[in-house]
């Protein structure tokens, strides 16, 4: 199948994927409502007479900012994972291997349990926090890593993330035994969720999101280039440890500043790259928007299935992004490679 | 013409290279030889500025260490050894990444007219254009290797440095690889250094040989003038004159009454 027609199935799904979940849920909204809400909304056209204030409301304070949030982070996730994996030449490579996830959730659990708020940001301390640990760790782990090993190489600094990611763990664990009374709240925000998030979420995190991506659009040839080895692209003219530390810092900022809004939601990173390449072929400059598309459909899709299938309880999205991610995963990559 | 005058490197303060000094011009090939550890791989890395290293290093007079690492890219080239493949890409855009200096500054890096035919001259000259749109993952080892030699053409070097490039190789595919190379720098002018653990295949390559032992020069120069028994054996320490005489022997047996008979007759 050409390339031209693999986007624009692509993109009909990520479609499909965003009508579905802003249309599904305790009330159904049929798509021709949704169309005519948002046309409402942001064109001031009339709206139909048999449209209700309520459902107004639901889609347009409710799922429209969910289901564009889990648009964005999965999206996020998915091309963080994508250029971490590129990057450190291996394939079970991610954010997470760098202690992203545990020094925001190191972060965030400083601001649960003290309580701790800076004025000027409001409710929005706890995700710059996150954030802001969430970078310091990996931060810390890739210097720590290229002073032992002035040459970067992968497996050093792969190993050095991997510790300190464990030992970040393990403060993690210490802070959820002695303060209790946060537990259920911690808990809560390590497996992820998109409830009761609003516009304003979106607003501080699209342009983030649209920053990062766009600054690793600009390497993409680079990051082709790296996937041959660190020679090979030293010997391209490419200064390897600049473009690394650039890479592993926006990938790091992607997955920190998602996780820090939503909580820790794992397996999107990993998987997306993998079944996009499947699909796509290798070449950066189609895996990483495709993945970004992927992830978003996806994340959306996960989100759905979260909230609706023990309605009204919520099942924690992170669990289903595994619980749905591993089998697909499965059968994409073992699929295409049986046939090879 | 490439001229490296002194030139030394050391591992953690340990001195692995010292007092290299040798003149290759254009249009020939240098073949770097000796045994295990004595410093060929570590030579070519400093020449293509991959490690730092000591003494000078200049192209047409100009010295590497003044140039900008993407200028040294487009002069010289770096074959790539066949190592794990993590992300497939097809022939074709395994060979136009060896543009990269040339795209580099146009609008979104995209490959220029110029860019695309002059990958595809590359698969033209390395016999890959029928299988361009292939996956590298699924070519053969000889296949791989002439994906990346297309690659290191892409890049237009004048100086094509190769560490062991025929490792995973059949016979014919080594002597394909050598005979390409030594014509591409006869019609070009240009220059491939190369290390080569064979002496057959680095006989067959080289204008000029240098026999490295412990870091140093044992003998630079044309090979008929400084190949002697005495060094080889020195140097590998083993009668290397045996071994090969020894080698041509075997074959006596399996030949008889065959093409290669009378060959072997005919080379003693």
């Amino acid at each position: 199948m050409k390339i031209k027609i693999k986007i624009i199935i692509s993109l009909l799904i990520c479609f499909a994927a965003i009508i579905l979940g802003i249309g599904l849920g305790s009330i159904y909204i049929s798509p021709a409502d949704i169309f005519s809400i948002l046309a409402y909304k942001l064109f001031s056209a009339p709206k139909s007479a048999n449209i209700s204030e309520n459902y107004i409301a639901i889609v347009w304070n409710l799922r429209l900012p969910r289901t564009l949030l889990a648009f964005i982070v999965g999206g996020a996730l998915a091309v963080s994972g994508t250029v971490m994996q590129s990057v450190l030449r291996n394939p079970l490579a991610s954010s997470y291997t760098l202690g992203v996830s545990s020094g925001a959730s190191v972060g965030a659990a400083f601001v649960i349990v003290t309580g701790f708020s800076i004025p000027i940001l409001g409710i929005f301390t706890l995700p710059f926090v996150g954030l802001l640990a969430g970078l310091l760790t990996v931060y810390v782990a890739v210097k720590f890593a290229a002073r032992m090993d002035t040459k970067m190489e992968n497996n050093t600094i792969i190993l050095v993330g991997m510790v300190f990611s464990l030992f970040i763990n393990a403060i993690l664990t210490l802070i959820m035994s002695i303060s209790k009374e946060h537990l259920a709240q911690l808990t809560f925000w390590q497996l992820g969720s998109f409830s009761l998030k609003e516009w304003t979420d979106i607003a501080v995190l699209f342009p983030i999101v649209l920053v990062g991506i766009t600054l690793i659009m600009r390497y993409t040839k680079e990051m082709d280039i790296l996937t041959f080895g660190e020679e090979q692209a030293f010997s391209m003219g490419i200064d390897v440890s600049k473009l690394k530390w650039l890479l592993l810092g926006l990938a790091a900022a992607l997955t920190g500043s998602a996780i820090s809004f939503v909580g820790v939601i794992g397996f999107i990173d990993l998987i997306a790259p993998h079944v996009v390449r499947r699909i796509f072929g290798s070449a950066h400059s189609i895996v990483i928007p495709m993945s970004m598309l992927f992830g978003g459909a996806f994340m959306v899709i996960c989100d759905l299935i979260a909230r609706t299938i023990i309605s009204p309880s919520e099942l924690p999205v992170g669990a289903i992004t595994a619980l749905v991610g591993a089998p697909f995963f499965a059968y994409i990559y073992f699929s295409k490679r049986k046939v090879q | 013409m490439i001229n490296l005058k002194n030139v030394s490197a050391s591992y953690s303060g340990i001195n692995v290279l010292s007092g290299i000094s040798l003149s290759v011009k254009d249009g020939e090939n240098l073949c770097i030889v000796g045994p295990n550890g004595c410093g060929k791989t570590t030579l070519i890395k400093a020449i293509a500025g991959l490690i730092p290293s000591g003494g000078t290093i200049t192209i047409d007079g100009k010295n590497t260490c003044k140039m900008q690492r993407a200028e040294i890219g487009k002069q010289i080239a770096v074959m790539s050894q066949i190592s794990n493949i993590y992300f497939s890409y097809t022939v074709y855009e395994t060979v136009l990444l060896g543009r990269y200096l040339h795209m580099k500054d146009n609008t979104f890096k995209k490959p220029s007219k110029k860019d695309l035919e002059y990958t595809e001259s590359c698969l033209d000259a390395v016999g890959l254009s029928q299988l361009k749109n292939q996956q590298i993952s699924s070519l053969s080892g000889g296949q791989l290797q002439r994906v990346y030699l297309a690659r290191t053409l892409a890049q237009e070097p004048r100086i094509i440095l190769l560490d062991e490039p025929t490792n995973h190789l059949d016979l014919r595919h080594q002597a394909g690889l050598i005979d390409f190379l030594k014509q591409w720098s006869q019609d070009k002018k240009h220059t491939v250094i190369g290390v080569l653990h064979d002496l057959n295949l680095a006989m067959r390559l080289a204008d000029d040989i240098l026999v490295l032992d412990n870091g140093k020069i044992a003998a630079y120069g044309k090979a008929t003038k400084v190949i002697s028994t005495d060094l080889l054996n020195k140097v590998y320490e083993m009668d290397v004159v045996e071994f090969m005489t020894d080698s041509l022997k075997r074959w006596e047996g399996f030949a008889d009454n065959h093409y290669y008979a009378n060959k072997l007759r005919i080379i003693k």
